[in-house]
């Protein structure tokens, strides 16, 4: 006999095994199902028990997303900085077509100076690139099409955060996002005027 | 020769009114989606549409559908200049009666193949 023989677990089922072969024998079938089932429950115990022991881990992890959804507060951030990413190209672009397209009136003014066949050509050279510069400027649709997508996909992320009842916090804004000043965003955004004044008074 | 420019990005509404300008096509107009464009194509008449598909509101391929179920616009030529470059997509601007598709980025070049291509089809047809 070895130790796992004395084992509780292992008596018990033994016995079991004699209870249900005797009730067998007795044609006692309600005892013999009994028995069975009790094997049976002995069997699953170690599921119910695994059920349990995740159940209770997910809990767990469920009690500590809130300390995990900390950088939700800044999706609406990063939102709003993809929007002003838009904005900003828009603007530029629309300078850009300003440009290109008073270069083309200069060309034209040029054009009507009685110039010769070279340096018409030249012109006719120059015309041709402007109109390549303001087609390039197409990017910003191209572009901004791919930004209003994932800035939508940011969106869904957050209300999801929302929908598991998980308030973003007021106070995220993390100091590492840096990059370019965000009017509205960035409270501490200063002008070229601001820089200057405090340099100066900085003794620079 | 007037024409509706609709899309949703204004950079790319003065490009393609540009670009149609250099072509010789000085008359046009513009709308921000479909149903601003709807609303211009009722008020006004109109040879020629190009737009997008992408915006909000109504989208380019919900104002063709409109367009060629309106009893007074049906005929209307339509060009699709767009970032949708999807075979499907290409496919169903078809079956409801696109008379031309542009994938975004295009070239001048491209835009003046295309139109002469859907007025030579126009002529053959009339």
């Amino acid at each position: 006999m070895n130790a796992a023989a004395e084992s509780p677990e292992r008596s018990a089922l033994i016995q079991r095994l004699h209870d249900a072969l005797d009730a067998l024998e007795r044609g006692d079938e309600s005892a013999l199902r009994a028995e069975i089932d009790a094997l049976a429950a002995a069997r699953t115990r170690p599921l119910v028990q695994g059920l349990g022991r995740l159940a209770r881990e997910l809990s767990q992890a469920l009690g500590e997303l809130p300390a995990a959804g900390a950088h939700a507060g800044e999706l609406d951030d990063a939102c709003a900085r993809l929007d002003h990413v838009v904005a900003m190209t828009e603007q530029a672009s629309h300078r850009t077509l300003d440009l290109t397209e008073s270069c083309r009136g200069l060309v034209e003014q040029l054009q009507r100076t009685g110039l010769d066949d070279s340096q018409q050509a030249l012109l006719g050279q120059i015309r041709g690139q402007l109109s390549e510069m303001a087609l390039a400027q197409s990017y910003q649709d191209l572009t901004g099409q791919i930004i209003r997508r994932v800035a939508g996909i940011v969106r869904r992320v957050h209300e999801g955060f929302g929908a598991l009842g998980l308030p973003p916090r007021e106070d995220a804004r993390d100091p590492a996002l840096s990059g370019p000043a965000v009017a509205g965003l960035d409270r501490h955004a200063v002008s070229q005027d601001d820089a200057d004044a405090l340099l100066s008074g900085l003794g620079l | 020769m007037r024409i509706l420019i609709v899309d949703d990005f204004s950079t790319m509404r003065r490009i393609v009114k540009n670009l149609l300008n250099d072509l010789g096509y000085s008359n046009t107009a513009e709308a921000d989606d479909g149903h601003s464009a709807l609303a211009a194509l009722r008020s006004a008449p109109f040879d020629f549409v190009v737009t997008d598909w992408n915006m909000p509101g109504m989208t380019g391929i919900e104002l063709l559908r409109a367009i060629r179920a309106d009893e007074k616009l049906k005929t209307l030529p339509v060009l699709m200049v767009t970032a949708e470059a999807k075979r499907e997509q290409i496919i169903e601007a078809a079956q409801n009666g696109v008379n031309g598709y542009i994938i975004k980025p295009f070239t001048a070049q491209t835009l003046e193949e295309k139109l002469g291509k859907i007025f030579e089809r126009l002529a053959a047809t009339a």
